[in-house]
C-alpha cells in the first residue's frame, strides 16, 4: 500500500516536470503546426547553460531560470525568424527535417564541447527529502516540480492575459484573420518560438537537477513531449500539465511493476495507441474553433 | 432488371430530412440527370449510392445485389465508378499512369492493361494528354481525366458529379460528348447537373429532387413542363 | 526515347563488373569508402520503398538494422561451431526473419498513421528499440555483441565485405526495378498520390502498404546484418542511430525522392562528403549530415532531381 502510495507521488512529481519540459513543444505545434525534433536539444541547451552559470557564479541552479531563459528566448527568436520560417511550406515534413538536422548538428556540438557522459546539476540541498504521511518527498523534486508548477502558472497568465498572449492565440486559430488586423505574423511566430525555448531551457534546469544528462538524451526528451502532447492536447498549459501527470505516473508504475528497462515502451506504447484512437489528447486542440 | 434501383433511401442529419424516401431504378446503357435547386440533396444521394454515407432507411440495389451498407472500395470493385467534380488527379503521375491505375485495380482485374487504358483515354478524348503530368492540365481536362479513370475501370455505371461545372460553353460540349461516348460503349450514366440545356439535350430521364424529395421522374420533355417542376425552381406565381 | 534493352544490359553488367573488381585498383581508405557508399545505397533504396514510393517517410528505420544485426549476432555466437559457409546465412536468415515478423506486427497499428504521426511513431520504435536492446541483458546491447570472423583465410576482409556489400546493393536495387514496372509498384505511387483516391479506384492500400513496409524492413535488415559482421563487434549505438534514420531520408532527398537511383546519387554523394572531404573531422559526422540537410531543406525542397525538374517544365 505503501508503495502504491509513493509510487503515484513520484509520478505525479516527474509528470509536473514532464509538462513543464513539453509545454514549448506544445504551443510550437498548436501555434506554428510545426513538429520542434530540435526540442529535446533545447531542452539540454539549457541544462548545459544552467551547469556552467551555476558551476560558475556559485549560485543555486534555480536562480539561473531567468538567465538561461533569455538566453534561449533570444536564440528561438533568431532560429524561427531566420531558419525555419523559410523551410516551412505546405508539406510539414521539412519543417521537421530541418529542426532534425538542426538537433543532430547541436547535439554533435554538444559532445565535442561537454563531451557525451552523463552530467547533472548538484544544488545544496541535493540530499534532503521530508516525509508526508507514508510518502517520501526529495527536497530536489519537490523544488522542480514547485518551479515547473509557477512556470507552468506564468506562461497560463500569459497567453490568456496579456496582450501579445491575445494576439499570439487570435494567430493560432485564425492565421489569414490575423494576418488581416494587422497582425505581423511571423513576428508572432518568432516570439512563440522564442517563448517556447525559453521554457525549454527552464525545464532543461529543473530536469538538470533531478536526472543525470547528456547530448544523447536530446531525441528522448523530444519524444515525451510529444507524447505529452499526444495524450493531454495541443497548445495549451492546462493539457501539459494533464498529459504530463499522465506520462509521469506511467513512468513511474512501469518502472516500479514491470521493470526499470521498460517506462519508455510504455510510453511508446500509449504514444500509438492513442494516435490510433484519440489523436487530440483529452483536451483536444486548444486553438481549434469551438463548438 | 435495372442496374442500379433505389428503394425508400432516406437520410437524415439530426433531424433535417436530407433525403426522404427516394426510389427509382436506372436502366442499363441509359444517361440519366439528376436535377434540382440547390440544396436539394443530390450530392448526398450520389454519396448515399457510393458508400461514403449510410442511409437512415432504404436500400440501394446494384446489379440486383443490396449494396447499402458496403465499404466504398467494395462498392467501386463491383462496377460502380465515380468522377468528382473537384477533381483528384494523382499529380505526379502522368496521364497515362493516371488512367492505368484504374484499368490496373478496376472491377476486371488486370488483364489487357494497356489496351483498356487507351481506350479510355479515347472514350475520354485526351488520348493526346497522355504523356503530360497530370498537374499540367486544366480544369476540364481534369474532368476528362477523372471519367477516362472511373470507365478505366471497366465499372458498369458511372456516376458523374456535376462534369460541367465551371466549364465554359465549348468545354462543356466536348463533356457532353464524352458521356455519349462513353455510353456508346456500354456504360451506363448517371449524372448530377446544373447545365439545363445540355441535360435537356443529353439525357434519356430525368430526376428531380427537390428539398430532399424526388418531384418528378420522366422524359426531360415531360419534366420540362411539369408545373412541380417549375415551382421547385421558379417558385409559384403567388409567391412573388 | 526508345533505348535499346541490349545496349542497357550491356552496360549495366559492365558496370557491375566495374564495381565488382574495384578493390583490386583502389587503395584501402577507398575500399572501405566504397563499402560504406554501397551499404548507404542499398539502405536509402530499402527505405524509398516504403518512404519514397508509398509516401510513408519513415524516420526510425534504423530499428530494423538494429533489430537484424543483433538478432544474427545472438544467433551466430549460439551455434559458433558451425563453419563460417553457413553462419552468414544463418544470421541473414534469422535477420531478415525477425525484421519480418516485427514489422509485420507493428505495421497494422503504424500504417494506420499518416504523415507526421507516422514518422514521428516510427522514430519511436527506433528509440524504444535502442532502450530494449541496451537495457535488457539478453540482447547484450550495452554490453556488445562479437561477431565471428567469417572472410575466408585467402580474401582481404575488407574486400570480402565490399563485395557482400555489392551484392545487397544490387539485390535491392534488382527489387526496387522489379517493383516499380509491377502492378503492386503501380498501386504503391498511386497511395503516394492520394491514398483515398487510390482505395476508391480498387487499390487494395492497406495490404500494400504493409507489404512494402514488410520488403523494406527485411531489405534494411540484410544490410544490417553485413554491417554488423564488417564491424565484428557492435553495440546499441553501433547500429540504432538517429543520424542513420536521418540520412536514410536525406540519401532520397538529396538524390530525388521515388526516383530508382535518387537513394542511390544521394547515398554516393552524402558518403563522399562526409567520408572523403569531411573525412578527418571523425567526430563532426552528425554535425556534417544536420547540416547538408539544413542547407537542402533551405535550397533544394526537391533534391537534385528536383531541381532538374524545375528547369524542364514550362513556366
Amino acid at each position: 500500500m505503501d508503495l502504491i502510495a509513493q509510487t503515484l507521488a513520484d509520478g505525479l512529481v516527474l509528470g509536473g516536470i514532464y509538462a513543464l519540459a513539453a509545454v514549448g513543444f506544445s504551443l510550437i505545434f498548436g501555434v506554428l503546426h510545426v513538429i520542434n525534433l530540435s526540442h529535446g536539444i533545447l531542452v539540454l541547451l539549457g541544462a548545459y547553460l544552467a551547469l556552467l552559470f551555476s558551476e560558475a557564479l556559485h549560485i543555486d541552479p534555480l536562480l539561473c531560470i531567468p538567465a538561461v531563459m533569455a538566453v534561449l528566448f533570444c536564440i528561438g527568436y533568431g532560429y524561427q525568424r531566420f531558419l525555419i520560417q523559410h523551410a516551412v511550406d505546405r508539406a510539414s515534413v521539412n519543417s521537421m527535417l530541418l529542426t532534425f538536422g538542426v538537433a543532430l548538428m547541436l547535439q554533435n556540438v554538444m559532445i565535442w564541447l561537454f563531451s557525451p557522459d552523463m552530467k547533472s546539476i548538484t544544488p545544496s540541498y541535493a540530499f534532503n527529502s521530508f516525509k508526508i504521511g507514508p510518502v517520501n518527498f526529495d527536497a530536489v523534486r519537490v523544488s522542480a516540480l514547485i518551479a515547473s508548477l509557477i512556470l507552468l502558472s506564468l506562461l497560463a497568465a500569459f497567453l490568456r492575459y496579456s496582450p501579445m498572449g491575445r494576439v499570439i492565440r487570435a494567430t493560432a486559430q485564425q492565421t489569414m484573420a490575423a494576418r488581416l488586423c494587422g497582425v505581423n505574423v511571423r513576428h508572432v511566430y518568432a516570439l512563440t518560438f522564442a517563448v517556447s525555448a525559453a521554457f525549454a531551457g527552464a525545464a532543461g534546469i529543473v530536469i538538470g537537477i533531478i536526472l543525470p544528462f547528456s547530448p544523447n538524451d536530446e531525441g528522448t526528451w523530444t519524444l515525451n513531449a510529444f507524447v505529452v502532447v499526444v495524450l493531454g492536447g495541443v497548445g495549451s498549459p492546462a493539457g501539459a500539465l494533464i498529459g504530463g501527470l499522465l506520462l509521469g505516473l506511467v513512468s513511474t508504475l512501469t518502472a516500479q511493476y514491470i521493470g526499470p528497462a521498460f517506462p519508455n515502451v510504455t510510453m511508446f506504447l500509449l504514444l500509438v495507441l492513442l494516435l490510433l484512437v484519440r489523436p487530440h489528447g483529452l483536451l483536444g486542440n486548444a486553438f481549434a474553433p469551438s463548438r | 432488371m435495372s442496374l442500379l434501383e433505389v428503394r425508400g433511401l432516406s437520410k437524415n442529419f439530426r433531424g433535417l430530412a436530407a433525403i426522404g424516401d427516394v426510389s427509382f431504378a436506372i436502366a442499363e446503357g441509359s444517361i440519366t440527370s439528376i436535377i434540382g435547386p440547390n440544396g436539394a440533396g443530390k450530392s448526398t444521394l450520389f454519396n448515399l449510392i457510393t458508400g461514403y454515407l449510410a442511409p437512415s432507411a432504404g436500400e440501394v440495389r446494384f446489379k440486383d445485389r443490396r449494396i447499402t451498407g458496403l465499404a466504398t472500395n467494395r462498392i467501386a470493385e463491383l462496377g460502380v465508378a465515380r468522377a468528382f467534380q473537384i477533381a483528384r488527379p494523382f499529380r505526379e503521375l502522368s496521364v497515362f499512369d493516371n488512367v492505368r491505375i484504374g484499368a490496373l485495380f478496376g472491377k476486371a482485374g488486370p488483364r489487357d492493361v494497356e489496351a483498356t487504358t487507351r481506350r479510355a483515354l479515347e472514350l475520354a478524348s485526351i488520348a493526346h494528354l497522355a504523356t503530360q503530368p497530370a498537374s499540367a492540365l486544366t480544369v476540364g481536362q481534369l474532368r476528362h481525366l477523372e471519367v477516362a479513370r472511373a470507365i478505366a475501370t471497366r465499372a458498369d455505371l458511372l456516376l458523374a458529379d456535376e462534369p460541367c461545372a465551371g466549364l465554359n460553353p465549348t468545354e462543356t460540349a466536348a463533356m457532353i460528348d464524352v458521356l455519349r461516348q462513353v455510353r456508346r460503349n456500354g456504360v451506363t450514366v448517371v449524372l448530377v447537373e446544373h447545365d439545363m440545356p445540355s441535360v435537356m439535350e443529353v439525357s434519356d430521364r430525368l430526376l428531380v429532387l427537390d428539398a430532399g424529395r424526388l418531384i418528378a421522374d420522366g422524359p426531360p420533355p415531360v419534366v420540362a413542363n411539369d408545373p412541380k417542376v417549375i415551382a421547385a425552381y421558379l417558385g409559384t406565381p403567388d409567391a412573388a | 526515347m526508345k533505348q535499346n534493352p541490349k545496349l542497357i544490359a550491356a552496360v549495366v553488367v559492365l558496370a557491375i563488373v566495374l564495381l565488382a573488381a574495384g578493390p583490386a585498383f583502389l587503395p584501402p581508405f577507398y575500399v572501405r569508402v566504397g563499402q560504406l557508399m554501397l551499404y548507404s545505397a542499398g539502405l536509402g533504396l530499402a527505405w524509398a520503398i516504403l518512404g519514397g514510393f508509398a509516401g510513408y517517410a519513415s524516420f526510425g528505420h534504423s530499428a530494423f538494422i538494429g533489430i537484424g544485426a543483433f538478432a544474427a549476432g545472438l544467433v551466430e555466437n549460439q551455434y559458433s561451431s558451425l563453419p563460417p559457409t553457413l553462419l552468414l546465412p544463418l544470421g541473414l536468415v534469422t535477420g531478415a526473419l525477425c525484421c519480418a515478423i516485427l514489422s509485420a506486427v507493428i505495421a497494422y497499428p503504424i500504417l494506420r498513421l499518416r504523415g507526421t504521426f507516422f514518422a514521428i511513431a516510427m522514430l519511436g520504435v527506433s528509440h524504444v528499440g535502442a532502450e530494449l536492446t541496451n537495457n535488457i541483458d539478453f540482447f547484450q546491447g550495452a554490453l556488445g555483441l562479437n561477431f565471428p570472423p567469417l572472410a575466408p583465410a585467402a580474401m582481404d576482409p575488407a574486400v570480402f565485405y565490399y563485395e557482400l556489400f555489392l551484392g545487397g546493393a544490387l539485390l535491392i536495387l534488382l527489387i526496387s526495378w522489379l517493383i516499380r514496372r509491377s502492378r503492386f509498384g503501380a498501386g504503391l505511387f498511386s497511395i503516394r498520390e492520394d491514398e483515398d483516391t487510390a482505395r476508391m479506384l480498387g487499390v487494395p492500400t492497406e495490404r500494400y502498404k504493409r507489404v512494402a513496409f514488410v520488403v523494406s524492413a527485411v531489405l534494411t535488415g540484410l544490410m544490417g546484418v553485413i554491417y554488423a559482421h564488417s564491424l565484428g563487434y557492435i553495440t546499441t549505438d553501433s547500429v540504432y542511430r538517429d543520424d542513420t534514420n536521418l540520412s536514410l531520408i536525406v540519401y532520397s532527398l538529396l538524390g530525388g525522392m521515388g526516383t530508382l537511383f535518387g537513394p542511390v546519387i544521394g547515398a554516393g554523394l552524402l558518403v563522399f562528403i562526409t567520408q572523403v572531404i569531411l573525412g578527418r573531422l571523425l567526430d563532426f559526422h552528425l554535425f556534417a549530415t544536420g547540416l547538408l540537410l539544413v542547407l537542402l531543406i533551405l535550397i533544394a525542397p526537391g533534391g537534385v532531381n528536383g531541381l532538374l525538374h524545375r528547369k524542364r517544365r514550362p513556366a
